[in-house]
This record gives structure tokens, C-alpha cells and sequence, in this order.
């Protein structure tokens, strides 16, 4: 073990390292149990203090908490997994979502509770983004009765989107993911599994997302109004 | 309407509590879930305040803090620590994140422009609340640059290579003191207990 890197540890407990330095240090605590330990306990003094720092906050908030809350869905309880296999870069396009995920069991599963696992049936890029420790997520209905959750990551430069939720559709009909710059929709790919959702590079500020009902096969300019309209950047 | 200070009273107990109502939380129970917002909000909140400043960004976070928290239950291991230092190690790091999303936006908006740097407390003022005064014992028997080096990283969310510029030290000071500040704060606060 570095002596160098383990010195970190205090710095990592209180968030101040940068972020590449942040994943570095991650790495080194997969394989050092001590310093999981160290780190836990630092984090405990650290959540002391903050605690200490208590100011009850404004009456209304707590109404807006349970109302959002009320309409997001809880993540299923981790099984045994560690998500030790990182994608290779980004690519530019959505990517399918359908990949297979790798169970692989090692020495100190889930050191972390920050640790990302992906859903029973989410993709594993798209809970990858869900479970980003600078997640910003959003929930939101569909115009045909269902709901989509919506989640950006400026630290991964992703977004995903959770489609479990949105009513399941005929054999000849399909959805389908917009980018609109502008009032220019541009096809961002087919939900053909929504079980699974969908993952992309976090679009430029301004440019939104939105789902439409397509023929099956998809179309290459929307046929129909979007049942779901969102801006990434403002989520 | 102005936050007033968190008063209520920490019962030794409540550590307990928060874990059973997390548990519950876990298993989707909106009665357990409007429970542990009572309990924890003061903290989270308060933290928020502090390392944001703003107060309508740190409702922000606080929301976004007790949303993760709704949306992770089932992912808390309680083999790994303390439900309440889940929820606070939330809190912080999206309160951090919020402030240096706002600093680098401010810099691109300024072109570049560095932020000034504001040393606006002195040490004895970190915690101001009567009733954490195990915290402010504990925190009073780091040294100067132990409790400046935790106290600008924690409740301003700087990193330490900013601490260090901050501080005028090479940067391996502020780590190892960053680090040995916070050990000696933890076995202050288990000796307390």
C-alpha cells in the first residue's frame, strides 16, 4: 500500500479531493481494508460535525420532499455483485442497453455505500448514471399514463433514462428517443426493451429530450406528439 | 421566512432510530420516510446552509439528499456504519457538489477570473450551537491547522490543494493534517461516549 495515497484518506472522508484523484482513491480502497475501515470511521466523525451543524429548515420543504418522493421509484436491494467491469469510452450514439452484465464476486463487495450496481432489470449504463454520486434525477409522467425518471451526470458527461414505467405498447408500435435542438428532433435511438432504459452522452444545455409513438421499425422524423418532453441540462 | 436554529435535543437513542426508520424506509413505508425527514432534515439542512451558503440552493440540495435517500434505502448496508453517516456523507457530497458546480460556473462566466476567497470564521466559531458542545471540545483540541484544514474542506467544500493555496502550506501538510485533524476529532468524540 502507497503511504502517499493512504494519507488521503482524511482528505477523501470530507469530499476534497479532486475528482480524478477521488477515483483514484477509490481504486486503492478496493484493495485495502483498513482503509475502508479508516475511512468509515472518518466519515462517522465527519457526519458529527455536520450534524452539529443543525438548522431546521423552512416548513414548506418538507411538503415537496414527500410529494417528489412520493412520485420516484425506490432501487431494488443490491444482490451479491460489484460492477468491477468499467465500459470502454463513450461512444458518441446511444448505445443498445441490452448488454449483459457481469456478476463477478470479489473481496470487498460494496466497501462503499456510494457503490453503483446495476438493476435486476436496468441496464447496467443506465443505473451507472442513476447511481452517479452527482446524480440529478427526475421523475415525470407521460402523456399516456406512465412515467419516465430522468438522470444526468456531469462528472460521467451522461444521461440516462429509466423507461420500466411507461405503459407497454402493441406488437406494431414502437418507442422512440428525440434529441431537439431548436425545433429540429433528431432520432437518438429505439426503446425496444423499456425494461431496460436507455443511456447516452449528457446533451448540450438547451437541447431536449422526448418520446414519441412510432410504427414499429421507428421513423426517421417524429409522426406523433411526444408523450414525454424533458431538458437534460435543467434537470 | 428565516430558519431558526435547530433546538432540538439530541437523545442518545436517536442513532438507533434512524437506522429502524431507514430500514423501513427500504421497504418503501412513506410513514417511516416523513419520519426520518423529521429527524435528519435539521442536520442536513443545517449542513447544507453551511456549505452552500444560499438558502434556497441549500433547500435544493436537501431535497435532492432526502430523494437519493428515498431511492437508495434498500442499498444501505448497516454492516458498513451508521444510517445517520449515510445520509450525512449524502448530504455533504452533494452540497460540495453543488458549490463547485456553481464555482466553475462563475469562473466561466468571469473568464477565468479567480473566485475571492473569503476567511470569514475563526476557529472557536465553527460550531456555534450550544448543544454540541462534545463536537466543539473535540474540535477545540485539534491544532490551528487541523481544525482550519477540516473545517475550509467540510463546511466550505474545498478541496485540499485549495485549503493548501488558501493556507500558504505544501500540499502534503494540509493532507496529513486534513487526515491526523480528523482522527484525533473521532477519538475525541468515542472517548466522549
Amino acid at each position: 500500500m502507497s503511504t502517499d495515497l493512504h494519507t488521503l484518506s482524511g482528505a477523501y472522508a470530507v469530499n476534497a479531493l479532486s475528482h480524478d484523484e477521488a477515483e483514484e482513491f477509490r481504486k486503492h480502497l478496493d484493495g485495502c481494508p483498513a482503509c475502508r475501515e479508516e475511512v468509515r470511521e472518518l466519515q462517522e466523525a465527519a457526519a458529527l460535525l455536520g450534524a452539529a451543524a443543525s438548522v431546521e429548515p423552512p416548513a414548506h420543504l418538507k411538503a415537496s420532499v414527500m410529494r417528489a418522493a412520493d412520485q420516484l421509484s425506490q432501487l431494488p436491494p443490491l444482490v451479491t455483485h460489484i460492477d468491477s467491469v468499467r465500459r470502454p469510452r463513450w461512444t458518441p450514439r446511444i448505445l443498445g442497453a441490452a448488454a449483459a452484465v457481469v456478476m463477478v464476486v470479489a473481496a470487498g463487495i460494496g466497501f462503499s455505500q456510494m457503490q453503483q450496481d446495476p438493476d435486476s432489470h436496468l441496464a447496467a449504463g443506465v443505473t451507472r448514471v442513476f447511481d452517479a454520486p452527482d446524480a440529478h434525477i427526475k421523475t415525470v409522467g407521460s402523456a399516456n399514463g406512465g412515467k419516465v425518471s430522468l438522470a444526468t451526470s456531469k462528472s460521467l458527461r451522461e444521461m440516462a433514462i429509466d423507461t420500466n414505467e411507461l405503459p407497454e405498447l402493441t406488437g406494431e408500435q414502437v418507442y422512440q428517443l428525440w434529441t431537439i435542438t431548436g425545433s429540429l428532433p433528431k432520432s437518438a435511438g429505439l426503446l425496444e426493451d423499456p425494461g431496460s432504459g436507455q443511456f447516452m452522452d449528457l446533451p448540450d444545455e438547451g437541447i431536449e429530450v422526448a418520446i414519441t409513438i412510432e410504427p414499429a421499425g421507428g421513423s426517421k422524423q417524429p409522426t406523433s406528439d411526444p408523450i414525454v418532453r424533458v431538458t437534460p441540462s435543467e434537470v | 421566512m428565516s430558519p431558526e436554529p435547530g433546538l432540538r435535543l439530541v437523545h442518545s437513542h436517536e442513532s438507533a432510530d434512524i437506522d429502524e426508520l431507514l430500514g423501513r424506509v427500504a421497504r418503501g413505508d412513506s410513514l417511516a420516510f416523513d419520519a426520518l425527514y423529521d429527524v435528519v432534515a435539521g442536520p442536513v439542512y443545517g449542513l447544507a446552509r453551511r456549505v452552500v451558503r444560499d438558502p434556497a440552493r441549500a433547500e435544493d440540495v436537501t431535497q435532492e439528499v432526502f430523494l437519493e435517500v428515498w431511492r437508495k434505502a434498500a442499498r444501505f448496508d448497516r454492516s458498513l456504519g451508521k444510517a445517520k453517516t449515510w445520509i450525512m456523507t449524502i448530504a455533504h457530497r452533494r452540497a460540495v457538489d453543488a458549490v463547485r458546480r456553481s464555482e466553475s460556473q462563475k469562473r466561466q462566466d468571469h473568464h477565468g477570473a479567480p473566485d475571492e476567497v473569503v476567511h470569514d470564521e475563526p476557529g472557536e466559531a465553527v460550531i456555534a450551537s450550544e448543544e454540541h458542545g462534545e463536537v466543539r471540545e473535540c474540535l477545540e483540541t485539534l491544532t490551528s491547522l487541523q481544525l482550519e484544514s477540516v473545517r475550509l474542506a467540510y463546511f466550505n467544500g474545498y478541496t485540499y490543494a485549495e485549503v493548501a493555496a488558501l493556507l500558504e502550506k505544501p500540499l502534503p501538510t494540509i493532507k496529513t493534517r486534513m487526515r491526523d485533524g480528523l482522527i484525533r476529532l473521532r477519538d475525541c468524540l468515542e472517548g466522549a461516549r
